[in-house]
């Protein structure tokens, strides 16, 4: 087990290489080049002599693989991102600003997720094509279907200025215990991302479940006259449970990717909206070692589901495991 | 030469046996009442998209063309949907708008699952070393959340309608191709596909003729949930400001521009565009649910 998780890793650092090269190289090809920022930074009508001082003085001048292996080098010796081009403030500094906050936001509304979306798929499958199932899966489909702005939007109209009153946004405060002390800010935030998750994911499981459902395995356990609730609880649902924790492992850029548009619609302070204004002022290092850092937690979340899928489903034998 | 004279074998059996198959899967796509209404929605709406702007000009991007301009004008007998913040009448704008949606979603639908497909296969049949370097390639640009990238690409780029199209069908495709190479990988050991291997076929000829038409279940499948997908992910764009530039429009941009006015109480502006968009997306779920079950063999009728 040991030996295949540190292949993994190994495997997962050479992906997080191809990321840094993909990301590192895209600015290369927008107009002006890696200069581009030069004009966000110093306005539309930089002269090309200040632009040039500029892109000296950010380093911009050397060759393509040049600066490429100083900002691997940076990472690997100093753990250093960078500086951001916009803002008097180092990479490192701003993730530590605000991922805490999303990382609060997604974990938070992660528990809930699962917590409502195995139960559900499991008791949509079982009583399958019932008023409950039809119920479940056309709400599901619905919110599914819609833009997850929009949701946000309805729900925002509707908890906060018409009914209930609720806050429109979360405290402000850079602080993410924010959400134990006030936690009645944090309620649209995290429900709305809760309710974008389970749509996605309940159409998963009872699928999942379905599936598993047909197996023969199933027949044979009904065939020796196993309880209905047996066979659920038993059979089914320790085989669905690996296609469960893969789908899990792999839905941490989905959570970070609703986040985004949740914390725009809430005002948020947290590192999707960081990320969508670094963009929109090509504030390129900021756009780099986000990127960088999500990538790497959804390689961890690989490993992880991988790993535990391997505990729970003892059929699976992770090769080199047994090495 | 080998590949001509198994072209020619296989093709009397498999045309006797596929054009039977071929019907039990349209009946019970058939069957699937939610899909046929699913189906005649989608392709009523898409006419109507495209045809009516042509026959009833409803003034969906010229603000001269009525006289006296009238901002978010409440429903009447002129404006069936009323008029947004901009005087464009809002039926004219919806199926405006619907054109780009609907064209972008449905190209880069289909650039995704040409690019998945053949990746997907590629990888999973070949398998061994080329496999592990392609997929640990997808896995990188997996690791990469999407709507970030798409954010920085069109921060990057420019956002023409031809290159929206590309970046999105050009970034959709990667979930599609390990979905694919799962089961080209799965096909690849079945008997048959070893049998055609013993047999001296050639491995592009086991792709076309034995991986390929036993994995189109999934990949019809997927190529409908990658088309509602798209134009979700158009829709998160619109709503990031980095949409369809104006005076045209996408769905997405109208959604937005609608909820700003939410709290004026305009409801014509939103509810409308949103019914319709949401009902597009349910549609083309329901279908791809629909064509899985028809291509699911244990449903069939041995």
């Amino acid at each position: 087990m040991l030996t295949y998780i540190l292949r993994r890793l190994a495997q997962s650092a050479l992906v997080l290489l191809i990321v840094m090269i993909i990301t590192f190289s895209l600015p290369y090809f927008q107009n002006h080049g890696i200069l581009a920022p030069a004009y966000v930074v110093l306005g539309t009508h930089a002269t090309p002599a200040n632009v040039a001082h500029w892109g000296a003085q950010n380093g911009m001048n050397h060759p393509y693989l040049v600066r490429f292996w100083n900002y691997l080098f940076q990472i690997l010796a100093h753990g250093n991102l960078g500086q951001s081009y916009k803002q008097n403030l180092s990479v490192w500094q701003l993730i530590g600003l605000y991922v805490p906050r999303t990382i609060w936001l997604a974990l938070s509304s992660f528990i809930l997720t699962i917590l409502i979306a195995i139960p559900l798929g499991i008791i949509q499958a079982n009583k399958r094509n019932t008023t409950f199932d039809y119920a479940a899966t056309g709400t599901a489909f619905i919110l599914y279907a819609m833009p997850s702005f929009l949701l946000c939007m309805l729900a925002l109209n509707l908890f906060s200025f018409h009914t209930l009153h609720l806050p429109a946004s979360p405290p402000s405060g850079v602080s993410p215990w924010a959400m134990f002390t006030d936690p009645k800010g944090f309620i649209l935030p995290v429900g709305c991302l809760t309710l974008l998750s389970v749509a996605g994911l309940s159409r998963f499981m009872r699928g999942t479940v379905l599936d598993v459902l047909v197996q023969d395995y199933i027949r044979t356990a009904k065939a020796k006259g196993c309880s209905s609730r047996r066979v659920l609880y038993r059979h089914a649902f320790r085989n669905a449970l690996g296609p469960i924790v893969i789908i899990f492992g792999l839905s941490i850029p989905g959570l970070l990717g609703g986040a985004l548009i949740v914390e725009s619609v809430f005002n948020y302070g947290g590192l999707g909206i960081q990320t969508v204004a670094a963009a929109q002022n090509l504030d390129i290092p900021i756009v780099l070692g986000i990127t960088l850092l999500v990538a790497l937690l959804t390689l961890l979340g690989n490993i992880f589901a991988d790993v535990t899928l391997g505990l729970v489903n003892p059929r699976i034998r992770i090769e080199g495991a047994a090495k | 030469m080998s590949t001509v004279i198994l072209d020619g074998e296989a093709a009397v059996p498999v045309v006797s046996a596929v054009v039977p198959m071929w019907k039990q899967r349209l009946k019970i796509f058939m069957s699937n009442k939610l899909a046929i209404v699913s189906l005649a929605y989608l392709v009523l709406l898409t006419l109507a998209c495209y045809i009516v702007p042509w026959i009833h000009p409803v003034n969906e991007t010229n603000q001269a063309l009525t006289f006296s301009v009238k901002w978010n004008a409440a429903p009447s007998a002129a404006h069936w949907l009323g008029t947004d913040s901009n005087g464009f009448d809002e039926l004219g704008r919806i199926l405006y708008g619907g054109e780009y949606s609907l064209t972008l979603g449905f190209l880069s639908g289909l650039i995704t699952i040409f690019f998945g497909t053949v990746y997907g296969m590629v990888s999973g049949f070949f398998g061994g070393f080329v496999d592990t370097v392609m997929m640990r390639l997808i896995d990188a640009l997996l690791s990469i959340p999407y709507l970030f990238l798409l954010i920085t690409l069109i921060a990057i780029f420019n956002r023409s309608t031809t290159f929206l199209i590309c970046i999105i069908g050009l970034t959709l495709w990667w979930g599609n191709a390990r979905i694919i190479r799962g089961d080209a990988l799965l096909i690849r050991n079945l008997e048959y596909a070893q049998a055609a291997n013993a047999m001296g076929a050639n491995k592009w000829h086991i792709i076309r003729r034995h991986v390929f038409p036993n994995s189109i279940s999934n990949i019809v499948t997927v190529a409908t949930f990658s088309v509602a997908d798209a134009i979700l992910f158009l829709s998160a764009l619109g709503f990031l400001g980095l949409g369809i530039e104006a005076p045209q429009t996408d769905w997405g941009t109208m959604l937005q521009a609608g909820t700003t006015q939410m709290q004026n109480g305009y409801w014509w502006e939103i509810y409308p565009v949103a019914a319709v968009f949401i009902l597009v997306v349910v549609a083309i779920n329901y279908i791809g649910d629909a064509l899985r079950d028809a291509f699911e063999v244990r449903l069939l009728e041995r």
